[in-house]
């Protein structure tokens, strides 16, 4: 009689173990999906400003403000210009993971947020690596980031602190 | 033995709960685990992660589009071409100009939303805006926006100038600013309101209802106000920004009016100065967002000279004066491929005596409103929607069933206008940075923000179970 109970005691356990299996792989799988693929590594690419601007290192939270386009004025009181690539951009990417620690659709919506409640203004796209050399070089006031390997004198490298 | 007890422990632990709490709380601490997993995750893991086995799920759009240069992308077309000219000229006094257009078709099994929905559907729904903004001195801001909407009865598509006015930063250090706007202002309350009009900025099609109203948006949309806006550094954990406005609101259209004050009247309501205010404390990362906003809004109607006209039969509605200051509490996760966000509103009215009428003077109750969403990107192109949306006008009648008694000749069986419950699912596909496409389908149990305008009394009652589709396509520049 109670040899019966048991085996049936460890039959139910038996299946509750395989229920957790099946709740632990299910749990994995959700997991592996939240990991996202990262091509290039961290540092070689950096961020650039035009050679007016008088700041030579910022913060992160500074700089995190400034790509918001929350920060609008660096401290001469002259204006910032931002300048980033599409939301699709693998620089682009890697800078908003790596440097400002925010999701690319992070900053469209917080930038979406700004332009369509007149509060604030979007940061200027640009399409190439040319013209993001030749618009921080020229634009007063102008932060952007580039490939190292982009990086010429005409523009100065600014350090995060 | 001690391990058959420890099975039989576990099993009866397990046991207690029913199957599907027991499925809810263990998928629960699957998410909690996987958020944070993907907060922990560093550069050398995402490495070896490419080598994982769920590389199917990432897709070929990543990777792909990753490589491609944004310039090969670029197609020639009028408008483009035009945008492509208007972003390489340098324009004086860094002048943005962006604008968006949209037109959604919905069709309903029962009742009407936006149009003529339940009889083969309809293309009600048409939103379209421009804006323009300079900043003439580095601390000065002006932008303005001009809106059209045409939506039902309540809407016509006239265009109207949504927002308008003038920021001027006072002071700026760092992630810390301090500043002034004065003019017409989008009315600063839970995460969406600021801009609910731009598809591009919502969730779905028709935002959460029970909170975002389209039956009194204008009263909520902008007005015209002087606002203060802070924002602080909180040590190393994040921002936090807060709006604090005095406002008219906007009440002269009629689906305010039949909203506030139940049938059309002669007169009209008035204007009255009301407050505003919201603070929103966001982590560095953005991934946490946490909102309080609360407004206080006065108005009065005022029968004008026409005081004394009779409306419906024997009523003499007088100049009486209403509130309404709801308070909403926001809270939202952002992770990699989902986002949750939840919003909870307790809306308080209170009527005064002045009105004549019985139904309204006097009337002092809350409504209460909450919504759950979830949104999941597959890919940065693709993202599904779940939501449960719930409305109650009264919160101590949540089944109208006490409104209904106090006049049960009129109000027997219209207890389904006293709540809404909405069960939303979707799919948005971002086809481009500048096009999106979606469709969502809505099952409603309820009529509570239905409407009125667009389901008048005349056209029969309204069904308390109905479902609604919708699609939209969404162009912006």
């Amino acid at each position: 009689m109670s040899l019966f109970h048991f085996s049936i005691r460890i039959k139910s356990s038996r299946l509750c173990l395989l229920n957790i299996k099946v709740y632990f792989c299910f749990a994995l799988a959700i997991c592996l999906l939240g990991i996202k693929a990262e091509v290039r590594a961290n540092d070689r690419y950096e961020i650039v400003i035009n050679t007016g601007v008088s700041e030579k290192a910022l913060s992160v939270n500074s700089l995190r403000s400034i790509f918001s386009m929350h920060l609008k004025t660096w401290s001469d009181g002259t204006k910032i210009r931002v300048f980033v690539f599409s939301d699709d951009d693998q620089l682009h990417q890697n800078f908003s993971k790596e440097k400002l620690n925010v999701f690319p659709y992070q900053l469209r919506s917080t930038w979406d947020r700004l332009v369509y409640s007149g509060t604030g203004q979007a940061p200027i796209k640009v399409n190439s690596t040319e013209e993001m050399l030749t618009k921080v070089a020229t634009t007063p006031g102008a932060i952007g980031y580039l490939w190292r390997a982009d990086i010429n004198e005409k523009v100065n490298v600014l350090e995060i602190k | 033995m001690k391990k058959l007890t420890c099975s039989r422990l576990s099993s009866q632990f397990l046991g207690a709960f029913p199957g599907i709490a027991r499925r809810w709380v263990l998928l629960f601490c699957v998410s909690c685990f996987s958020a944070y997993a993907q907060e922990s995750v560093q550069v050398q893991k995402q490495i070896e992660s490419i080598k994982s086995p769920v590389k199917w799920l990432q897709t070929s759009e990543l990777p792909t589009e990753a490589t491609e240069s944004a310039s090969t992308k670029e197609k020639p077309g009028l408008v483009s071409t035009a945008v492509n000219w208007f972003r390489r000229t340098d324009l004086p006094a860094d002048l943005q100009i962006h604008g968006f257009a949209s037109q959604a078709y919905i069709t309903t099994s029962d009742n009407d939303v936006f149009g003529n929905s339940d009889n083969g559907g309809s293309f009600g729904l048409t939103e379209s805006g421009l804006n323009a903004s300079v900043r003439p001195l580095p601390r000065v801001l002006l932008s303005a926006q001009v809106l059209s909407r045409r939506a039902g009865e309540g809407n016509t598509g006239m265009p109207r100038l949504d927002f308008g006015f003038l920021d001027y930063r006072i002071y700026s250090h760092e992630a810390n600013q301090f500043g002034i706007r004065v003019g017409r202002l989008k009315n600063p309350f839970g995460f969406y309101n600021d801009t609910r009009d731009v598809p591009f900025t919502r969730p779905s099609i028709m935002l959460p209802q029970s909170i975002y109203f389209d039956r009194v948006r204008n009263i909520s949309l902008s007005g015209d106000s002087v606002q203060l806006y802070g924002e602080a550094a909180v040590s190393n954990w994040g921002t936090v920004s807060t709006q604090f406005g005095v406002f008219l609101p906007i009440v002269s259209d009629k689906d305010t009016e039949l909203a506030l004050i139940g049938a059309l009247q002669p007169g009209h309501l008035q204007r009255d100065v009301s407050y505003i205010g919201r603070g929103i404390f966001e982590t560095n990362d953005k991934r946490l967002r946490l909102g309080v906003s609360g407004i206080w809004l006065n108005t009065s109607y005022d029968p004008s000279n026409r005081l004394g006209d009779l409306i419906g039969p024997g009523t003499l509605l007088q100049a009486g004066a209403l509130q309404f200051s709801p308070v909403y509490f926001s809270a939202q996760y952002n992770a990699e491929r989902w986002t949750l966000t939840s919003e909870y509103a307790i809306r308080h009215f209170k009527y005064n005596n002045n009105f004549n009428v019985k139904p309204l003077d006097g009337l002092d109750f809350f409504g209460e409103s909450y919504y759950f969403q979830g949104e999941y990107r597959f890919t940065p192109k693709w993202v599904g929607l779940l939501r449960y949306d719930a409305l109650f006008t009264d919160r101590s009648d949540r089944d109208g069933s006490h409104w209904a008694a106090l006049n049960p000749t009129a109000r027997n069986g219209l207890e389904h206008s006293r709540f809404a419950k909405d069960i939303t699912v979707g799919l948005r596909w971002n086809a481009t940075p500048q096009f999106m496409l979606r469709a969502e389908y809505h099952y409603v149990n309820g009529t509570g923000w239905l409407s009125r305008l667009d389901n008048p009394t005349a056209e029969g009652p309204l069904s308390q179970h109905w479902d609604l589709y919708a699609i939209q396509a969404s162009y912006r520049f």
